[in-house]
Formats: C-alpha cells, structure tokens, sequence
C-alpha cells in the first residue's frame, strides 16, 4: 500500500520536474497580467447605480448620495386626471408640491428635511447603507427613519373626508422607520423590497390603529442608459373591516401604487410617473392614500432631483 | 526509494531557483488619472488603485486597474462615467500589457527614458498602443512615470451629442507609480 503511494508520489514529481523544465525561462506578460488580477480579485467590487435616484417615486430607494453633496428635490402631484378638461385640466390645474433637501454626511448616510403643501407638513429624515451588494454579497440595506409634523390648523378636514383636532402638538406628529432591501440583478433590473412600519400619534377615527405595518416592492428596469421604467407598491396591513363595523362607512385609504419613467439628463433625474396618491411621504402615501386606480383616481406627478457637489475641485456644471 | 529522497530536494531547489531569476517590481497603490479639458468643462479623475508589474529581467510589464476606482470631486459624473460612458459593470477593467523597447537594465539605479510597446484594454476594446515614461531605479524601488493620450472614438465610448462640448475627444493619462521589488 505504501510502497503505490510513494510510486504515485514519484510519477506526480518527475511529471512536475519535465513541466519545469518546459517553461519557458522568463515569465511572460500575461502571466504578469495573472499576478495583477489575483491581487486586485481580494478586493470586492462594489455594485454602484442600482437605482438612479435616492427616491424610486414616492418611496425611498436604497441609495443614498456621497459626502459633501446635495440633492434638491422639487415634486408635483397633480389632481386627478380624470377630474374633467373644462373644470380643472386633466388634474393640471391643481398641484401638491413638496419641496425637499437632502445631504450627504458620508458616502453612507445621509440627512433630509422637506415640505409637503398636503396637510401643510414639515418631514425629516435619516437614511444609513448598512450592508452593500457586491461580487461577494447578494444585496443592499438601507435603514431609514423619519419624522413628520402637521402644522395645519385644528379642526381641518383630512382628504378623506373626516375632521381632524389636535389636542396637542404631540398629536401633530408621525414616525416611520423602513428597511430598504434591493439586489441589482443586472444593468438593467433592480428590485426593491420595503418592509414598513409608521406610528401616526393621532389618528382620524379610534378604530384606525395607530401602528400601521406594510410592505412594499419596487423595482427599476431600464430601457436605454438614460431612460427608465419604475414601479412601486405598498401593501399596507390596516384593518378596514373594524373601520367600517365601528363608523358603517367605506375605509378611505387604498394602497399605494405608482409606475413612471426616469429620465437623466447629466445633472438632472426626472422621474415622470402616475400614481394614485398624492403624498409624498411615507406617512401620506403608505397609510393614506385616498385614490384608487378603480376608481379612475389617477394623479400625474414628477419629482426632479438636481445634485450639488460641495467637494473640493468640484465645479456645478452639468455633465 | 531513495530516488524519491533525492528527487524532493531537486524539486525544490529548482523551484525556488525559477522565482529568484525573475527580477520583479510591482505596486498594487500606483496613481493613474485622466484629465478632459474643453472650454466649457475641465474633468478630472484620480485612479490611487492600479496595480502594476515590471519585470526588469526581460522588460516586459503590465499595468491593470479597476475602472469603478477613479475617484471624480463630483460623484455624479463618477456615475455616469461608470454607467454610460465606460460601462463598468460590463467591462470592469482597463488594462496594458506589453514590453519596454530598449535594451537598459531596469536594475540598474538610474534614470532610464523607456518606450513601451503592447496592447492597451479599456472598455472592452484592446488596441495596440506604445507609451512613453521614464523609470527611476534606486536600489529596491522603481518609480515609473508614463504619459499617453486616449481618443474616447477608438475605444467606442460613446458621447452623446448632448454633451459632447463639455467633454474631450482626446483624454490626457498619466501615471506615477512606486514600485518595490516583489
């Protein structure tokens, strides 16, 4: 038995010592290349762009902007575009604007504030990329938090249809806190899976909990390398059935559902889209969309987002 | 069995003999940065992760770097530097591979003026190429300085027509690299 092992061990070693001397004596250039790839294969190689935008379309996508920049970001959500031609224009007649900015602290987290004219809010925010997808991991997380206070008067009357009091302004506030999954599954493709929590501290009827849990999916494909499709849906897990045995009326929100093109244009991302909310907030838009796309509660809307760097040797200028 | 007792030593004798008769220098943190300059637009990017090679026996060298590593001051022009212009995802390295003209020897200390003749990879496009540089040797370290310019056309990267004042046609590289002996 030993005596095979150390004949097989004798052939394996003049085997290896004819190979030798059939290199040839110095070592070529691609091996040179060989020794340059082993090194550099240690390092992983990040996936970058999964999606154009740090905003899918009223969601938030996994990206975030690098450090020192600054993304403005301008958005309308028209009326209903079946709201007639004569009365109000396809809807264009009328508009929600939120107005936002958002900052790079590091290449990974960033900081935003904005302002939507729906129930006149002010929303705040916090967005961290947790974990990145690259050759040698499957995915992207990013954690985000946020704030909101309305600032409407007391006694205003909500989209639905119900008043709304605030006894304090602690009531005036929501909270929301989402896990941004995606995975680029190609130049083209990349889904995005949004498990969501909101706390609204006042809500409009009792019966309406104050936890709202939902989830959504998205995702991008793109069709040239400036044009892309969108898509975007939140399953919201809210209970119309207790709403409607504790009031007798039809529960007032739908679920979120969203599709557009974004188009880049070097300095510029427009995002073109039609959904049937109008917030453009998580704690509008998940929990309180009013429309429905049955209904024909359509709403044209665009987000423009225009990047600023503040980097050193930086010069504004579009591309 | 005692052939088998002789052979090992042999074996590794000649072995390590093979990598000792190889003078190599190498660097996996060499500089290579570009420069586009139009009157409407001056870009500029910094690659501080190329790796590169010089076999100083036989002259031959290569040079690769990861095109995701050029770093710009505005990370939007990085992007789509990547994503639309050099494609990074698809062809993720730029590379040369080739072989120094002259007869010097690279070991020598020294200031050696060098011509390198072989193939440049970008983009997904290999192109025959020669780039001029100097070597300074002095002792374990070599600093190798080289100087080439890219037309964006022969390496089919696209630029729309949108864009296409602000930025250059012909693309200023240069590199400067330490190398230590490996």
């Amino acid at each position: 038995m030993s005596l095979n092992i150390k004949k097989i061990l004798l052939a394996i070693l003049l085997a290896g010592l004819i190979g030798m001397l059939w290199i040839p004596k110095s070592i070529a250039q691609d091996d040179l290349m060989k020794m340059l790839e082993e090194e550099q294969s240690k390092e992983p190689i990040y996936t970058i762009a999964t999606f154009k935008a740090t905003r899918m379309i009223n969601g938030q996508t996994i990206e975030t902007i690098s450090k020192n920049h600054l993304n403005f970001w301008m958005s309308h959500r028209f009326g209903a575009v079946n709201s007639g031609f004569i009365a109000n224009f396809f809807g264009l007649d009328e508009a929600k604007i939120r107005l936002g900015l958002e900052y790079g602290i590091t290449d990974k987290w960033l900081i935003g504030a904005g302002r939507s004219s729906l129930e006149k809010t002010y929303d705040f925010y916090t967005k961290y990329k947790l974990l990145r997808q690259s050759n040698k991991f499957p995915i992207t997380l990013t954690g985000l938090a946020g704030w909101s206070i309305n600032t409407m008067e007391t006694g205003y009357v909500m989209e639905s249809g119900a008043e709304m009091r605030f006894n304090d302004n602690l009531e005036r506030f929501g909270y929301w806190g989402q896990a941004l999954i995606a995975r680029k599954f190609n130049e083209k493709l990349s889904l995005q899976l949004m498990p969501t929590f909101i706390h609204y501290n006042k809500v409009e009827h009792s019966s309406i909990d104050n936890n709202l849990l939902a989830l959504g999916f998205g995702g991008r494909y793109k069709i040239t390398k400036r044009f892309t499709l969108s898509g975007e849906y939140y399953k919201a897990f809210s209970d119309p059935g207790a709403y409607e045995a504790a009031t007798g009326k039809e529960y007032p929100y739908h679920d979120a559902i969203s599709i557009g093109v974004d188009i880049e244009t070097g300095g510029h991302v427009f995002q073109l889209h039609f959904t049937n909310s109008r917030g453009m907030i998580e704690k509008h838009f998940i929990g309180q969309t009013v429309g429905s796309w049955e209904d024909g509660d359509i709403y044209y809307g665009f987000n423009i987002a225009r990047t600023f760097s503040f980097e050193k040797g930086a010069k504004n200028k579009d591309k | 069995m005692k052939i088998l007792k002789f052979l090992i030593p042999i074996y590794f004798l000649i072995g390590t003999g093979y990598s000792f008769s190889q003078t190599l220098f190498g660097t996996s943190v060499g500089e290579v940065s570009f420069y586009s300059d139009t009157p409407l637009e001056a870009i500029e990017a910094v690659n501080k992760k190329s790796g590169c090679i010089i076999n100083a026996t036989s002259g031959e060298l290569a040079v690769q770097l990861r095109v995701t590593d050029f770093n710009f001051p505005n990370k939007l022009m990085q992007e789509h530097f990547n994503e639309n212009y050099l494609e990074s995802e698809k062809y993720p390295t730029a590379s040369f591979k080739g072989k120094i003209k002259e007869e010097v020897d690279l070991t020598k200390s020294g200031n050696h003026a060098v011509t390198a003749e072989g193939t440049m990879t970008m983009h997904g496009v290999s192109k025959p190429m020669v780039v001029k540089g100097t070597i300074n040797t002095s002792g374990s370290e070599m600093k190798l300085d080289f100087k080439f310019q890219v037309k964006t056309e022969e390496f089919q990267i696209e630029v729309p027509s949108l864009v296409v004042t602000k930025i250059a046609e012909v693309i200023d590289v240069t590199g400067k690299m330490i190398l230590v002996k490996k």
